[in-house]
């Protein structure tokens, strides 16, 4: 749970917050491309160095900390599954097969730091109209803006049920396994409803701000690239041409162990 | 021809028995301010959605007769055409807000008329400076507080320069000082740009002060319609249920005479009987004798709140060392704005929330090793939004879910579900879905669900919110009638005047703390604490802090002791 909440925007201000959406997806896009390539614990573990600096300078290392704690189990989880089938299907355990264990978890870390600066420095207002700019269509747009603008509403409301349901004797965890997930219905039942009930109401709130009035609907902000969007986004390409050729032109070897 | 005007207008919602709006005929100037009140059902949320065409549009059902707005037939023109010339706002602020940010909510309507970028930063600019949220901006929507929700609701859709605005009760989920706030930026559109204001509100006290007509729905007919003066002078008004201003209320027990005109406000009131009183004088007033219903300290506690603090997990700081007794049959509202933390405290009573700091003891003792589920069988709480709760498929399994959830045996929990359905006068809906019922039947289920196990203690949320005047009269004796049975009963309200005619012990809470506790007379005279914890004087208090001059004693809160003591003072009057 933790892994996907830190995920989410936190209002701030830094050079990475303020990069244009498609320049940062664009970086984001060849972290996660380079990560793949590779197999050696030494260029993930430099592809992380590169990381690190801009989570410190997106001034969101407070919430990535979180994301990697959410995300250690996981890492964990694949670093041991990882050590067993080797030793199970590829005899024995060999300082290697640990060596490659360990660069499939870094490859993990990095993965999930690339996209955890994206999401948590670009606002949805900014997403929505780089994919706006992709030429999805608005109706799917205006879904996933109003799908998170009702997270919070959501959150607050399902906690509001079930204090009210625990104040009528309602105990959730009693119970053996079926039990406790019929325990639920008296939660869902309302929320349900009231999610309908609410649809109504919204759909009456758009029809009352001229909602599809316009086939030519315009947008408050915009998206410009700036140079230094131009920039990042030429740094971004020469990343991926130099991870490219070290992989495939340079037959560098990393490994560390025989 | 009028701005608006409604002819013959009869409406049925599809698969409804009766119309919900008959024969309807209204014509509406232009800078009209303009109050729509009626009991509940009445038919004036209806008529709101008929003047932007949501009726029946987006209702479907039978419609006859028209409705013209700017000279635009309702049905001939689709409701995002209308929307330019009619704004129509609703009750809940939340259901209305599509963006994550403050002016990106303002554009909206702006965006999807696809006006150009330029004009629409002049147009946020312009609204959000008239609503006075320019400084929230770029906040994020989510973080507004309820009135400043609100306050956004009116600026989106004033930025698309409607000249008529149509408000459905918009101050419902608003302390006092926030509704009178929505009030002051309506009286500015109305006086300053001209913009026509209609608007629902329960609040007649409030309204009564900013609109210069009221018309009164009842069944679906429009019964009334005429200045405040005269509508709320009408004794048909009265009788039909409509809240009527209390010092209104006042000069009626009085007698006509004395008043050349209906009074609306306390100085009006004070202005009318000045000749009729002695003269000022600055001798101290003493206080006027002490009703106490139930001697408090003669009981022992019962709850026992001691040095609680709470922080929710966000980080927002919502009781700080608050102690609190609450007594045996004692009566007790909890009062003081939004965000003042009074329902956070009362979620500590059956421990849905645990304090941080400090304990809670029921008894004299600690609850903190007691399950909610223990707690709630002796401290029933009942929540604001019935609709946070309902869920089954009769009212009679409704109320029976505690009881079974309880461990209680069959018999037990037929004979206690006809006993509470009885005592809330739901005999007739037993075998009904809970979802056809209306609102103000949904409260009282979801009361009747929780008084069917017979709480020690009952715990009531914002009991009067959404409600009409008979509905909060019929609330008020039933609440009197359990007070003589000796239960304890805690609510939390912002409703000044359904305090004062209630009298229970006040605490006032501001900023998690608790500032001020004791007797509704007391508590109602303490200028200072009520201000800091922005409630609102009862307009008869208000009254007698005027009278006070004149040798009279100031902590009248109610108007039947208020009659008693004029009488004495000027003499004669009907009885």
């Amino acid at each position: 749970m933790s892994l996907l909440e830190s995920l989410r925007f936190t209002r701030g201000d830094s050079p990475i917050h303020r990069l244009d959406p498609r320049a940062k997806f664009l970086l984001t896009l060849v972290f996660f491309a380079s990560s793949v390539i590779f197999l050696e614990a030494i260029p993930l573990l430099l592809i992380l160095a590169v990381q690190i600096p801009l989570v410190v300078t997106a001034k969101v290392t407070k919430e990535w900390l979180k994301t990697i704690k959410g995300a250690s189990v996981i890492a964990a989880f694949i670093f041991i599954t990882n050590l067993i089938s080797f030793y199970y299907f590829r005899g024995g355990l060999t300082p290697s097969l640990v060596e490659y264990s360990a660069a499939l978890t870094i490859r993990f870390i990095v993965l999930v730091t690339s996209f955890s600066v994206f999401f948590l420095t670009t606002s949805p207002d900014k997403l929505s109209l780089a994919l706006e700019k992709a030429r999805i269509p608005y109706e799917f747009n205006f879904a996933f803006i109003t799908a998170i603008r009702f997270v919070p509403v959501l959150a607050d409301e399902a906690q509001t049920i079930m204090d009210a349901q625990r104040s009528r004797g309602l105990e959730l965890d009693k119970g053996n396994f079926l039990s406790r997930v019929r325990n639920y219905i008296p939660i869902l039942l309302p929320l349900i409803i009231n999610s309908i009930r609410r649809s109504l109401e919204l759909a009456e709130a758009m029809e009352s701000r001229a909602f599809g009035a316009s086939p030519n609907r315009t947008n408050l902000y915009e998206l410009e690239m700036t140079p230094r969007d131009y920039l990042v986004s030429l740094l971004a390409l020469v990343l991926l041409a130099l991870a490219i050729y070290v992989r495939f032109l340079a037959n560098w070897s990393f490994t560390l162990t025989g | 021809m009028g701005q608006v005007e409604v002819e013959g207008l009869t409406y049925s919602y599809p698969q409804a028995s009766k119309p919900a709006l008959q024969d309807i005929n209204l014509t509406i100037e232009e800078g009209e301010f303009i109050l729509f009140t009626g009991p509940s059902g009445c038919g004036k949320t209806t008529l709101c959605r008929a003047l932007n065409g949501l009726i029946p549009r987006f209702y479907q059902g039978e419609m006859s007769g028209s409705v013209r707005v700017m000279g635009l037939d309702t049905r001939e023109h689709p409701t995002w055409e209308l929307a330019r010339h009619v704004g129509l706002i609703f009750q809940n602020p939340e259901n209305q807000i599509f963006a994550l940010t403050v002016e990106k909510d303002i554009a909206f309507g702006l965006e999807n008329l696809g006006v150009s970028r330029e004009e629409m930063y002049r147009e946020v600019d312009w609204a959000a400076r008239v609503t006075g949220i320019q400084n929230l901006r770029l906040r994020a929507t989510h973080e507004l507080s309820g009135g400043q929700k609100q306050r956004l609701t009116i600026a989106s859709v004033l930025a698309m320069r409607p000249s008529i605005i149509v408000l459905d009760e918009p101050t419902s989920f608003l302390d006092p000082v926030g509704a009178e706030r929505i009030f002051q930026v309506l009286d500015r559109l109305n006086k300053e740009l001209g913009i026509t204001i209609i608007i629902i509100e329960h609040r007649i006290d409030i309204a009564a002060k900013y609109v210069d007509r009221i018309v009164v729905f009842d069944r679906g007919r429009l019964v009334s319609d005429g200045s405040p003066r005269e509508v709320l002078g009408r004794e048909e008004t009265r009788l039909l249920g409509v809240g009527i201003p209390r010092v209104l209320m006042l000069s009626k027990m009085l007698g006509p005479e004395l008043f050349p005109s209906p009074p609306l406000s306390p100085e009006e009131f004070y202005q009318a009987i000045l000749p009729r009183l002695p003269k000022a004088t600055t001798a101290t007033t003493k206080p006027s004798p002490a009703h106490q219903f139930v001697g408090e300290h003669y009981h022992k506690a019962i709850i026992q709140v001691e040095g609680v603090s709470y922080t929710y997990p966000a980080g927002v700081e919502a009781l700080k060392d608050v102690d609190l007794e609450i007594h045996q049959g004692d009566y007790v509202a909890i009062m003081g704005e939004n965000g003042a933390g009074k329902t956070t405290l009362i979620k500590h009573f059956n421990g849905l929330l645990r304090p941080q700091r400090g304990r809670v003891l029921l008894d004299g003792r600690d609850i903190s090793e007691t399950s909610v589920a223990q707690l709630s069988r002796r401290v029933g709480l009942v929540f604001q939004n019935p609709d946070d709760q309902l869920f089954e498929e009769t009212v009679e399994r409704e109320v029976a879910f505690a009881l079974r959830n309880f461990g209680m045996d069959e018999g037990m929990v037929e004979k206690r579900v006809d006993w509470a359905l009885n005592l809330l006068d739901l005999a007739q809906y037993k075998h009904k879905s809970p979802f056809t019922l209306s609102g103000g039947e949904r409260k009282r289920v979801a009361l009747a669900s929780v008084l069917a196990w017979d709480p020690e203690v009952l715990v009531l949320d914002e009991p009067t919110i959404g409600q009409d005047y008979g509905q909060k009269e019929r609330l008020k004796h039933f609440l009197m009638q359990l007070r003589t049975q000796g239960k304890t009963i805690v609510v939390v309200t912002h409703d000044v005047e359904f305090v004062a005619e209630s009298q229970p012990r006040i605490v006032l809470m501001a900023g998690g703390r608790v500032l001020d506790e004791g007797p509704t007379k007391e508590v109602m005279t303490r200028v200072e604490s009520l201000e800091r914890c922005s409630v609102a004087q009862p307009e008869i208090t208000k009254l007698f802090a005027l009278l006070s001059n004149h040798g009279l004693p100031k902590d009248v809160v109610d108007v039947g002791e208020g009659c008693d003591i004029l009488r004495g003072v000027l003499g004669g009057g009907r009885t």
